[in-house]
């Protein structure tokens, strides 16, 4: 097991892996989808939690019943734990000054600019897990129009879905999350997924920060690329990559590696074209050449 | 025959193009003509099979959302061209715009430059809506 996966389990090892969690987080982030794109305030659960977004990426939930504080969470996630002292210091000073608290940690140089994100994932993931086990729907969007969050430190709906999707095997994840990472191009976003024994059809297991797809949508085009690699057996059992235009400029790559499927969405032909061409083996890359060589396994995603 | 075609042409001191192609319908999932070469004709005849599924099983409405964050607002979009790609076999299918329900499927063995394939079959989907 890698460093990653080992990290990986420590941050979310306090979210059930249930595949009934899957649906109900995928019902509550249908809900983010319905909203404008640009939204950004609190969606309110009665009294029971909140959800903020900014731009209509999540920056922060919260329920009632939340196990853990994000300042628990940042202390544990490194050996030896951060100094309670030093955290508490610095949230001293984020109440005079009204700066998110994570961000000052990162200014400070007491937590990474990843730890933070991951601590910030896993409250977030928390809190939403608790809302979807209580089948709670939002009852208000208060629009906020005060912007003032960190980008960095935002996720999008397709994210949190992902975040879900790999607790059942975090280090698959992590690979995939390097997978897409080498490949994905400007113009284009990414996501994984796996066929999944609990969930009817694919499973979103990383996606990258840009993905900001409706969920549904991301689900979609997972299947559709699932299917099409289903019936190409029928026809070349070793296809391991395929692109399709529509539309103007719309194009979506798909490839898989063992057991792991990818899509990349890319708003133009030509990021198509890079994507594509990053996805054959390095010696096609100059050329445009395809030779055979095999890369994948031949493990249907 | 009109839309069949077996080419194989030489470009500079790229190696030779052999680019088999044949209409298929996208409803039946059946080839539209006789292929005389038998390996061929039994490739192009499984992918013809798998139109149906290609080109029915996504929501359009899917592609409508993402095209329209595109800039792009048209309705009720589908594929347009599917590449798909093996360490042995490169594949393209494209829906005919002057056949509705009517796509153009070939297959070429790797080895050329993609792009020459395809270069190589847009003109003959040209050829073929031209008509």
């Amino acid at each position: 097991m890698n460093t990653s996966s080992v990290e990986s389990r420590r941050v979310f090892s306090s979210i059930p892996c249930d595949p009934s969690l899957l649906s109900g987080v995928l019902r509550l982030l249908a809900w983010l989808d319905e909203l404008p794109k640009g939204a950004t305030g609190v969606l309110k659960f009665g009294a029971e939690g909140v959800i903020l977004l900014e731009a209509r990426r999540i920056c922060w939930a919260m329920t009632r019943q939340m196990r853990f504080r994000l300042t628990d969470i940042l202390r544990h996630q490194s050996t030896p734990p951060l100094p309670r002292e030093a955290i508490e210091e610095i949230y001293r000073r984020c109440q005079q000054t009204g700066k998110p608290i994570g961000e000052a940690l990162v200014a400070g140089g007491l937590v990474s600019e990843q730890g933070l994100r991951a601590a910030l994932l896993k409250h977030i993931g928390e809190a939403l897990a608790q809302l979807a086990k209580l089948s709670l729907t939002p009852d208000s969007f208060v629009n906020h129009t005060r912007s003032g969050y960190d980008p960095r430190f935002a996720f999008s709906a397709c994210e949190l879905l992902a975040m879900y999707g790999a607790l059942d095997d975090p280090a698959r994840a992590a690979a995939a999350q390097l997978e897409l990472a080498g490949n994905v191009v400007p113009g284009s976003v990414g996501a994984a997924f796996v066929r999944s024994s609990s969930a009817s059809g694919a499973q979103v297991i990383a996606a990258d920060r840009g993905c900001d797809l409706a969920v549904h949508d991301l689900n979609a085009l997972c299947n559709w690329a699932a299917g099409l690699f289903d019936v190409a057996r029928t026809f070349d059992p070793e296809v391991r990559a395929a692109r399709a235009n529509w539309g103007n400029n719309g194009a979506l790559v798909t490839w898989r590696t063992k057991d792991v499927g990818y899509i990349g969405v890319c708003s133009s032909r030509a990021a198509a074209a890079c994507l594509f061409s990053n996805i054959v083996e390095p010696g096609a890359r100059a050329s445009g050449v395809v030779r055979a060589a095999p890369r994948s396994g031949d493990g249907a995603p | 025959m009109a839309t069949l075609a077996r080419g194989r042409t030489s470009f500079g001191d790229q190696p030779l193009l052999e680019l088999v192609c044949c209409t298929a319908s996208m409803h039946s999932g059946l080839l539209l003509e006789d292929c005389p070469q038998p390996v061929a004709r039994e490739r192009l005849g499984e992918l013809a099979a798998t139109l149906p599924e290609l080109f029915g099983t996504l929501d359009p409405s899917c592609l409508d959302r993402i095209s329209e964050g595109l800039g792009d607002h048209a309705k009720g979009q589908t594929f347009a061209e599917i590449v798909l790609l093996s360490d042995q076999y490169l594949h393209v299918i494209q829906p005919l715009r002057a056949r509705p329900g009517v796509a153009l499927l070939a297959v070429s063995p790797c080895g050329v430059s993609v792009g020459l394939v395809l270069s190589e079959f847009h003109a003959r989907v040209a050829a073929l809506e031209d008509k």
